[in-house]
């Protein structure tokens, strides 16, 4: 069924504390935000609770026409380990690629008391059937059907709920692991199925095992949470059928797509996707730059780039230990957060994080019970932050605690006043983020002196200055809405599906009609996928991509074919690949080899179907705009440097128009964000109510 | 010095060293580089004191006896801005063996050197008897390939082409070791230069209290920990199989840790002599094993630097396997520092026994050289196989993993069987290799490879005549295993490492050593015990016979 009335736009991102809903009329072009606490046991609780919320205001619910959702339901099942109980086929006489993993460890090296992550699958779970194929593709060994058979119901009978299969080399020849699902399905008809060659078929057993293995294990608690959650919207009312989550790789995928299986671990990293995806769409122009998005939290702070108008990307991961290699927006993340606990570590040195206060009890300055000085403490007592407007003054901050917390663990024992130390802090952290996000720039070979930094989340536009300065930047935008940013980016979003294949070979042996053979099956399945999901052909684009090394090198480069080739790939486009390669390459490394010889790894494939999306709307400044002086609600004196008080201004951001320009140091505030605004920085509001602020010369 | 910009500091130089390990690891060319990580890159003060501790944390100590050597050589005045040195030399650069490169390029400011960066890695090829240059067998340094005592290759900001096309002539990979060499040059310069600018805004004078600041906090540190261990002393020594040469002869390594008035003494003149094979150590190896040993027993996240040097003693005695004296071969050194790291940790357990460890499954080594290659692929496959840790002090050991100071990625098998004419037909655990204990010792992983072209084959191995061993009545974990041919009439087990020639269909088996056992295996929990046997980590065989316990 349809929306009857097609009007509205909703998306809704849950977070550990807030689940955010952004309602847009698209017939106004302007949107609503709501806020409702987040319902952790069952998470689709107060995604309805905040619908209902705009249902009581009086919107239609048959008038919602598009519904996008960003979740970390996958994530926290991950965390806290509550996936199903799973199953693994595996081909006989490896079982110790699941044990050994990668071989070297993760964490503390000097710990000799290390664990490796409990296996998703334990080797009592772990059968080993007969088959093989070679690095061709060619069988070696058949399948033992048999065994398949056997296999599948010792493991219903254990109880599993979901089985993952990874046999070697199935991203050649994925025929034995489609029998083998075959097979399951038809011994155990209610299990779920999770077969490498489709959720990853790509090079490496260990990394395509792991991903495969997360999927089958988060595969059943959201195709359940979905299911849940549909049922809850059809009986609110709300009866679009199109219906999308956020994915990793900053596209959305339709709830039929992930319903239908394999694509659960595309899910797994999104939590920060839709907000670096909102910064490339909605500050479109400065993303055509270059963009730092700086997501500051509570516990932690996400950076990625934007480069060319679209975030980085990233091909392998690792979340909670475990390697996960799916296309995802290339992030890092520090822990660095409001509530990053302060404190001397055993060589004396003072330290920030990676202990945070949480929630509960939260800062000091929070009045919970903390006792340890955080970021947030060192924040109010340097006087950027208001004690009588936090979260629009729901909650009031107690400066005296924060002074005293910072005294007692950290000023004291260092022989300073709180201020210092307070500073201090700040300096240690606001230097921490800035130096990741250059070890980060230099990774990715970019230069950031063009660059834009765009903070969100709670406490990004309260340090932004800071990290600019020390990075150089002159530019810093801060979006309309820092708190909802990423419930906005679920609306600014696109379907994309990625498909990959492995195929490692040396480039020059590869003929264009080769790897045109390859896309084309890519296309293929693609195309049939994209039928199945009830969406159009004629809507859909292509783009592809090659996997590049040069032999004898471990990692490979992704190597987009966009404008190479017209129609079909044929031998000019694939030198001109290679010269890309080369580029890029040096772009990325820093050096180059023209003359060596490179390797095919992967052909990759994607698709994107264009969905619709907000448009920001630009306005002109009004025709009798109003002193700037009237949105100044006060002064108060801040201590930039720890040392010396600088009175700054305190401004509301609501009353400031279109084309207000203020000067620092003056401080920003709006209800759920502050900004602060260096002495020899202004700021300014574009003609899309951003604020951006500006080195002055 | 405030405490707040000593901070700041030690961030920017570990911020820095990452993003020189970034770089490098992406651009190194080799495979050791490229799936093995099989470097390090650091920046030292201006007397070659390790600031911040490097993820290949065996390389850390060797710093200070290279840059040392350089400063000894040329004298502070002889080096210019723009300089790199380069050396492979053990005894003179304090290199642990002939295949580890390392780069040093000086930091100047106000017309003074104020630090060093510098880097390490492992090359494919560097000449001497054997492809590979790691020989199991050498019997002099000279055997382990082109020695490059500390020399620029860089003067003033110019490149030495000669000293480069001496190296490239040596190797029998020169274009693995070219691509090498460039990007470990460049990173090396790239650490430089941005030490340089730290320099130019915070002030060399400050950077150079903050490096001593950050050089004292760990000692401090160190220090403390130490002071809190009874006084006394404890003794233990180990043996390796034998030393690749004098096949029938186990090689000992001793050591007596003593604890007086706060200082840590680490004695090891009861080692044996010097070796005729490569299993000799540097210096600078018995230091990576003691503080490694010391901070894993004390407190696992004290960050190493130089400072702690100030916190202990070490002996060595000249001429004994932990100081060997030139031309002494050096190659096999990972496997002698993996057997000091049991010995050093068996004796520690006296002073801290909460942390008491039985000992680990060491690590090997593979090298196939192929008479023939994949179309347009390498000829030459180098493997690092891990093993397993003892069980501890409530602790069963981890199996199949890299352990104590390496901390190699394995190769997959699809990328091996991709580019080498290889076939890997096994890939499991073996059952019951894990030493028997109220903690079991970790399980030993088992391969076994298919030839499908003829090859030169060479294998380095120990704990194969003495398996890890267990602790306060847990049993010793499995022995190491290579195993020619198995299950044929031609199946030869050897012992030792050597260098084979194979042919096209030869098959052969590697196992690594599985831990040691800790404690009674009678006291195990019964319910653990039901789980490795379920699992198949425990036969129930040995259930029965070794922990006394029937399990159906």
């Amino acid at each position: 069924m349809q929306a009857k009335n097609p009007r509205y736009r909703l998306g809704v991102d849950v977070g550990g504390t807030h689940t955010d809903l952004v309602l847009l009329d698209t017939r106004t072009g302007t949107f609503a935000v709501e806020k409702v606490s987040s319902t952790p046991k069952n998470p689709a609780l107060g995604v309805l609770n905040g619908v209902a919320k705009f249902i009581e205001k009086g919107i239609a619910p048959g008038d919602i026409e598009f519904f996008a959702h960003g979740t970390t339901i996958t994530t926290n099942a991950l965390l806290e380990m509550r996936g199903a109980k799973v199953g693994l086929l595996i081909t006989k006489g490896y079982r110790a690629v699941q044990e050994v993993q990668a071989q070297a460890r993760d964490g503390n090296l000097f710990d000799y008391f290390y664990e490796k992550p409990a296996p998703i699958a334990p080797q009592s779970l772990t059968c080993e059937i007969p088959e093989r194929a070679d690095y061709q593709g060619n069988v070696l060994a058949p399948l033992d059907r048999e065994a398949v058979r056997a296999a599948a119901r010792k493991l219903r009978d254990a109880g599993v709920e979901s089985i993952a299969v990874s046999y070697l080399f199935s991203f050649m020849n994925p025929q034995h692991e489609e029998d083998t699902r075959a097979i399951i399905r038809e011994e155990a008809p209610g299990l779920q199925v999770s077969i490498s060659s489709e959720v990853l078929p790509r090079i490496r057993e260990w990394a395509r095992l792991s991903t495969t293995l997360l999927n089958a294990y988060l595969e059943p608690v959201l195709v359940r949470y979905i299911a849940h959650l549909s049922k809850g919207l059809d009986d609110a009312g709300v009866h679009t059928q199109q219906r999308f989550l956020m994915q990793s790789n900053g596209g959305v995928m339709p709830f039929t797509a992930a319903i239908e299986g394999g694509r659960t671990v595309h899910t797994l990293l999104s939590g920060p996707a839709a907000g670096a995806q909102a910064s490339a769409y909605l500050a479109a122009a400065d993303a055509g730059r270059g963009l730092v998005t700086l997501d500051m939290g509570g516990t932690s702070a996400d950076i990625a780039f934007i480069e060319g108008g679209v975030p980085l990307e990233v091909t392998e991961g690792v979340i909670a230990r475990r390697q996960i290699d799916v296309p995802a927006l290339d992030m890092t993340t520090i822990s660095a957060g409001g509530g990053s606990i302060a404190s001397i570590d055993g060589g004396g040195f003072l330290t920030v994080g990676p202990q945070s206060a949480g929630a509960d009890p939260g800062p000091a300055c929070y009045g919970r019970g903390g006792t340890r000085p955080t970021v947030t403490d060192a924040d109010i007592t340097c006087g950027y932050l208001n004690p009588d407007y936090f979260l629009g003054g729901a909650q009031k901050l107690d400066v005296a605690a924060a002074r005293a917390a910072l005294d007692t663990e950290v000023a004291k024992p260092l022989g300073m006043s709180a201020l210092q130390a307070a500073a201090g802090i700040r300096r240690i952290v606001d230097m921490r983020m800035a130096d990741e996000v250059r070890v980060f720039a230099a990774k990715r070979g970019v230069d950031l002196s063009t660059f834009t930094l765009l903070p969100f989340g709670g406490a990004g536009a309260v340090h932004a200055a800071a990290v600019a300065e020390e990075l150089g930047m002159k530019r810093i935008l801060v979006p309309m809405r820092p708190g909802a940013f990423s419930a906005l980016g679920l609306l600014c979003t696109d379907v994309v599906h990625d498909y990959i294949r492995s195929e490692l070979r040396p480039f020059a042996d590869v003929s264009p009609d080769h790897a045109e053979e390859i896309f084309a099956l890519l296309e293929t399945r693609a195309r049939q996928e994209l039928l199945a999901e009830g969406m159009k052909i004629e809507d859909a684009q292509f783009s592809r991509e090659l996997d590049l090394r040069y032999t004898g090198q471990g990692y490979e480069l992704r190597t987009p074919l966009d404008g190479l080739f017209v129609g079909a790939l044929d031998a000019p486009a694939m030198e001109a690949a290679r010269a890309r390669f080369d580029q890029r390459h040096a772009q990325i490394h820093g050096h180059a080899a023209s003359d060596r010889p490179v390797e095919v790894v992967s052909y990759r494939l994607r698709l994107r179907v264009s969905v619709p999306k907000y448009q920001p709307v630009e306005e002109g400044p009004p025709l009798h705009p109003r002193a700037v002086a009237e949105a100044q609600k006060g002064a108060r004196q801040v201590y930039f440097d720890g040392v010396t008080p600088l009175d700054a201004k305190l401004y509301e951001r609501e009353r400031l128009d279109i084309g207000a320009i203020i000067h620092g140091p003056c401080i920003v505030e709006q209800f759920d964000a502050t900004t602060v605004v260096n002495p020899g920085w202004s700021a300014r509001v574009d003609s899309f109510r951003n604020l951006v602020l500006e080195r002055e010369a | 010095m405030d405490a707040i910009t000593i901070q700041i500091l030690r961030n920017k130089i570990a911020s820095l060293v990452d993003e020189m390990h970034y770089h490098f690891y992406r651009s190194g060319y080799s495979t050791i580089i490229r799936e093995s990580r099989d470097f390090s890159c650091v920046i030292v003060d201006a007397t070659g004191r390790l600031i911040v501790s490097p993820p290949m944390f065996f390389h850390a100590p060797v710093y200070r006896h290279l840059v040392g050597r350089i400063l000894e050589i040329y004298g502070a005045d002889g080096i210019v801005p723009g300089d790199v040195f380069v050396s492979n030399h053990p005894y003179e650069g304090g290199l642990p063996h002939v295949s580890d490169m390392a780069f040093v390029a000086p930091v100047f400011a106000n017309g003074k050197i104020v630090a060093f960066s510098g880097s390490i890695a492992h090359k494919a090829d560097i000449g001497g008897t054997v492809p590979g240059s790691t020989s199991a067998n050498a019997t002099e340094m000279f055997h382990e390939g082109l020695l490059i005592p500390p020399i620029r290759i860089r003067a003033g900001g110019v490149p030495l082409p000669d000293v480069e096309r001496l190296i490239l002539a040596n190797s029998r990979q020169p274009v693995l070791v070219r691509g090498d060499v460039t990007a470990q040059i460049a990173v090396t310069e790239m650490g430089a230069q941005r030490v340089g600018e730290l320099c130019e805004r915070f002030g060399a004078d400050i950077m150079c209290e903050a490096f001593a600041a950050i050089l004292k906090g760990a000692a401090d540190e160190l220090r403390g920990a130490i002071a809190k261990l009874p006084e006394g002393s404890s003794s233990a020594e180990g043996l390796l199989d034998s030393d690749g040469v004098v096949m029938d002869k186990p090689i000992k390594l001793a050591v007596t840790i003593s604890v007086h008035e706060g200082l840590a003494t680490f004695d090891f003149s009861n080692s044996d002599p010097q070796a005729k094979g490569p299993v000799n150590l540097r210096p600078s190896m018995v230091e990576a094993c003691v503080f490694y040993a010391l901070i894993g027993s004390l407190g696992p996240r004290f960050a190493f630097n130089d400072g702690m040097r100030d916190a202990v003693r070490i002996i060595c005695k000249p001429g004994t396997i932990t100081h060997a004296n030139a031309p002494a071969p050096v190659s096999n050194y990972q496997m002698v520092n993996l057997k000091l790291v049991d010995v050093i940790l068996q004796a520690m357990a006296h002073f801290h026994p909460s942390r008491a460890i039985a000992g680990a499954g060491s690590s090997s080594a593979l090298l196939i050289n192929w008479s023939r290659g994949r179309p347009g692929g390498s000829n030459m496959q180098y493997e690092i196989i891990g093993s397993a840790y003892g069980g501890g002090m409530g602790h069963d050991g981890t199996s199949a993993t890299a352990a104590h100071l390496s901390n190699l990625h394995i190769t997959p098998i699809e990328i091996l069987e991709s580019e080498y004419p290889c076939r890997i037909t096994r890939f499991d655990m073996a059952p019951d290799s894990g030493g028997a204990g109220r903690w079991r010792g970790g399980l030993s992983m088992q391969r076994e490879y298919e030839l499908l072209e003829d090859a030169s084959v060479i294998r380095r191995f120990d704990k194969s005549r003495f398996p890890p061993n267990g602790v306060d009545g847990g049993r010793e974990g499995g022995p190491g295993r290579f195993v020619i041919n198995p299950g044929t009439e031609s199946e030869q087990v050897v012992r030792a490492s050597a260098r084979f020639e194979m042919k096209a269909g030869d098959r052969f088996l590697l196992q690594s050593a599985g831990g040691g056992g800790y404690g009674d295996p009678h006291e195990r929990d019964p319910q653990a015990l039901a789980r490795d046997v379920e699992e198949g980590r425990v036969t129930q065989g040995a259930a029965q016979a070794i922990y006394g316990q029937k399990i159906q």
